[in-house]
């Protein structure tokens, strides 16, 4: 798999080593999604004019693939109105004016059901750590991550798409991956939280293995990054630690590394990595799953990385719910001439086109550029140079693909393969005509869902 | 940041360094040796020549952009690559309107009534070469005897160590391997340096821009071909070798005689017109190595290399399908 990984993929510039993440203080208002994640929507349980507190449950639904949301400053419901998620579709959002007082809700605060310590966690019955885990409305830490409850748990109905393949088409998890790398450097929310080893994260880790049945635990850590803390840690409660490039571009992506880490494939285009017994979980999820069981309390702070063009780069540790904007104003600022704010990283995230967009729990830091930095695409014909080939890490052949698309034969495309596209952009970072390969290949699959739909 | 609109677009966000036109520059950078070996060697004729046909290509192109009312694409000096190359592969001899000639067929003929760049079949530099071969016969023949530069003499007409093979397998030890591989033989003005378009080849191949697999499958296909070629034809068996490298020293000429380097690093991995897939142009360069060896031996031609590759060009599309197995892809029983 190493060999694999140094001929197929992108060297990325190496990311500068993470500090560990400095607090923000808590904004003047908070705007809470009602979705915070892939799935449904929540309902609101609070009116404009109501007082909340911290922890305070503002949304919840009966939904299965629905988190509860959380007040994550005390104050007053202002108003319930839309406002765009990262992929810019408008999301019900409560919106709190911060009384600065930050009390806790009192309900959370009953000392009893807390599991702060090891052996209470392998105590405590799978069924009651995925309740915990449901009522904190945990997300996994990723865009497009799915609420942690519906991830950990096994598939409602069995997955059709592995009818007839040879693969179980139910299997039970064995292995949970906590991942210290982040897919999309330079934003590095994961790789910020390596110096908090502990004994939240132990338990998380526990939490997660219990809940999902893994019998083992790989550690993903970022190569050329030294984590003494994190290995001390694995080494003490027998977890496997492997180490993934940071530099080579995507294999810190999930499938990818499930692939490299286990040897197992997970099938695509609609598999998910539990599909092959494997869960992967970011390191700021498990910390948050340690932080919910010891405290009781509610996750209201995420992590979140500021890369590219700002004063201060770093990452911080803010409210959910603060505008990005904010959050970028405490970094030093953006560049003077604006470019894009991606959410996510330089090569898969989304850009955003308002800055108001609160940070939420699957958005893991933003990436700044100035407008001379902004790159255009070209409408130059393919010149069947075969760079694409040679990088696409899941072998399609992203030149033909393109031009496929390009003139609408998507059907065409999806015979060869364009469904296992896993947009990482690597195509289009080394085309030399500086062809929209990702554009082309996102609007084909578009297309041919929505053509398998009527 | 408030009023500031900023800019959406789908990712990635950050893109590589390598442009069109970025990739042909280093392209034509890992030609100058060659050039330089063919200057010294050929002089002022050969400068000439190449001049010519660069000419003739760019103004071939500007005319063809004014006629269909197209933005022209002399920008990216894919145009000024496609000349220099069919420049470099004439012979330093040929009257003045050769290059000139050719410089219009690749554009003309080679490139533009297919639909430009991306989408002509075969690589125009040899396709344009083929029509002057087949027409005019003679004038791409007049090939010059090297003469050192600076020594003032004047350069004599010579026929090429293939041409000479080809009438009389004796040829074989009048030349030099040494000589042969620096391009001190007569040929064509940028095929004979074969260091220096070996030098410019590995060039291209560490920086990524062609795929090895082409360079390599033509070295292995015409070394390989080239030792069944040696031990097999009767009028080498005449000539009594007897130790296995007397036979290999005939391949070493082969590999540094005529086209066969300019087309194994430059001609056959032109992205256009050569596989994208990795097993594709591996098979693409070893058919190359295969036909430059059967067409010296045993075909009416002088010249392999240019019509390997030619052929393979048509076989482009047939070996694209074989394709590697997509990672994830879920086979299904059904």
């Amino acid at each position: 798999m190493k060999l694999l990984n140094c001929l197929k993929g992108i060297r990325l510039p190496r990311p500068p080593a993470a500090a560990p993440p400095s607090p923000l203080p808590a904004p003047e208002k908070v705007y809470l999604p009602l979705r915070q994640h892939q799935g449904a929507e929540a309902a609101p349980q609070v009116e404009p004019g109501d007082q909340v507190k911290l922890g305070q449950v503002v949304g919840a639904s009966d939904e299965f693939e629905a988190a509860a949301v959380q007040a994550t400053v005390s104050g007053t419901v202002e108003a319930i109105v839309p406002m765009p998620d990262p992929a810019g579709d408008k999301v019900p959002t409560v919106v709190i004016a911060n009384d600065g007082a930050d009390a806790w809700h009192e309900d959370l605060a009953s000392p009893e059901g807390l599991l702060a310590g090891l052996e209470q966690v392998t105590a405590t019955r799978p069924s009651r750590l995925l309740r915990r885990v449901r009522e904190a409305g945990l997300v996994r830490a990723q865009v497009n991550g799915r609420p942690l409850h519906v991830d950990l748990s096994p598939p409602m109905a069995p997955q059709t798409y592995l009818y007839m393949t040879g693969i179980p088409v139910v299997r039970p998890i064995d292995t949970l991956i906590i991942k210290a790398v982040d897919p999309d450097p330079p934003v590095c929310p994961n790789q910020s939280l390596m110096g908090e080893a502990g004994d939240e994260l132990a338990v998380g880790v526990a939490a997660l293995a219990r809940i999902s049945g893994a019998q083992r635990v790989i550690l993903a850590l970022p190569s050329g990054v030294a984590a003494p803390e994190l290995s001390a840690l694995a080494a003490q409660h027998e977890w496997e630690t492997a180490s993934v490039s940071q530099t080579s571009y995507p294999f810190a992506n999930d499938h990818l590394m499930v692939l490299s880490l286990t040897g197992r494939e997970v099938p695509t285009p609609y598999g998910e990595p539990r599909d092959v017994g494997v869960t992967v979980q970011p390191l700021s999820t498990a910390l948050d799953v340690g932080q919910v069981l010891a405290t009781g309390r509610p996750v209201i702070e995420r992590v979140f990385s500021v890369a590219g063009v700002v004063k201060n780069p770093g990452v911080f540790r803010v409210r959910l719910g603060t505008p990005i904007g904010e959050v970028l104003e405490a970094a030093g600022g953006g560049p003077s001439q604006a470019g894009k704010v991606v959410v996510g990283g330089p090569m898969m995230g989304l850009a955003l086109y308002d800055l108001n967009t609160p940070v939420t729990r699957e958005t893991g830091g933003v990436f700044v550029q100035s407008a001379p930095q902004v790159r255009h695409f070209e409408d130059h014909p393919c010149i069947h140079c075969g760079r694409c080939v040679a990088v696409c890490p899941v072998n399609l052949i992203p030149s033909e693909l393109g031009k496929l698309c390009e003139f609408r034969l998507y059907e065409d495309a999806a015979e060869q393969n364009l469904m296992n596209c896993i947009e990482c952009g690597c195509c289009a970072y080394v085309c030399p005509a500086r062809r929209p390969m990702v554009h082309f290949l996102r609007h084909g699959k578009t297309e041919v869902l929505a053509g398998r739909m009527e | 940041m408030t009023g500031n609109l900023l800019t959406v677009s789908t990712s990635p966000h950050i893109l590589g360094r390598t442009s069109l036109r970025s990739m042909y520059l280093e392209m034509m950078i890992a030609l100058v040796p060659a050039l330089i070996t063919g200057l010294y060697f050929f002089g002022a004729p050969g400068l000439i020549t190449v001049l010519l046909a660069v000419a003739s290509a760019a103004a071939t192109e500007y005319l063809i952009s004014l006629i269909l009312k197209k933005p022209s694409t002399l920008g990216n000096l894919h145009v000024l690559l496609m000349g220099l190359l069919i420049g470099l592969i004439l012979p330093p001899g040929a009257p003045w309107w050769l290059p000139l000639v050719g410089g219009f067929l690749t554009v003309a003929l080679g490139m533009t009534v297919f639909g430009g760049n991306g989408n002509y079949p075969m690589n125009p530099v040899l396709v344009a070469w083929a029509a002057m071969a087949l027409s005019w016969p003679e004038a791409m023949n007049a090939y010059l005897e090297p003469v050192a530069l600076g020594s003032g003499d004047d350069w004599m007409e010579a026929e090429t160590f293939l041409i000479q093979l080809k009438g009389d397998i004796g040829a074989l030890e009048m030349f030099e391997l040494g000589n042969l591989w620096l391009g001190k033989t007569a040929g064509a003005i940028g095929a004979t340096g074969t260091w220096a378009l070996l030098a410019g080849g590995l060039y291209l191949v560490i920086r990524r821009l062609i795929p090895w697999q082409v360079p390599l499958g033509a070295l292995i296909g015409a070394i390989g071909m080239g030792l069944v070629a040696v031990y097999t034809d009767e009028r080498v068996a005449e000539m009594g070798f007897e130790e296995f490298g007397a036979y290999m020293n005939i391949v070493w000429l082969h590999l540094g005689a005529g086209g066969f380097m300019i087309a194994a690093f430059f001609l056959a991995p032109e992205p256009v017109s050569s596989p994208v897939t990795p097993w594709g142009g591996f098979l693409f360069g070893l058919g190359v190595g295969l036909m430059t060896i059967i067409v010296r031996f045993w075909g009416s031609p002088v010249e392999g290399a240019f019509y390997g590759v030619l052929l393979m060009n048509a076989a482009t599309p047939l070996l694209d399908r074989i394709r590697p197995r997509v990672i994830g892809k879920v086979v299904s029983g059904a």
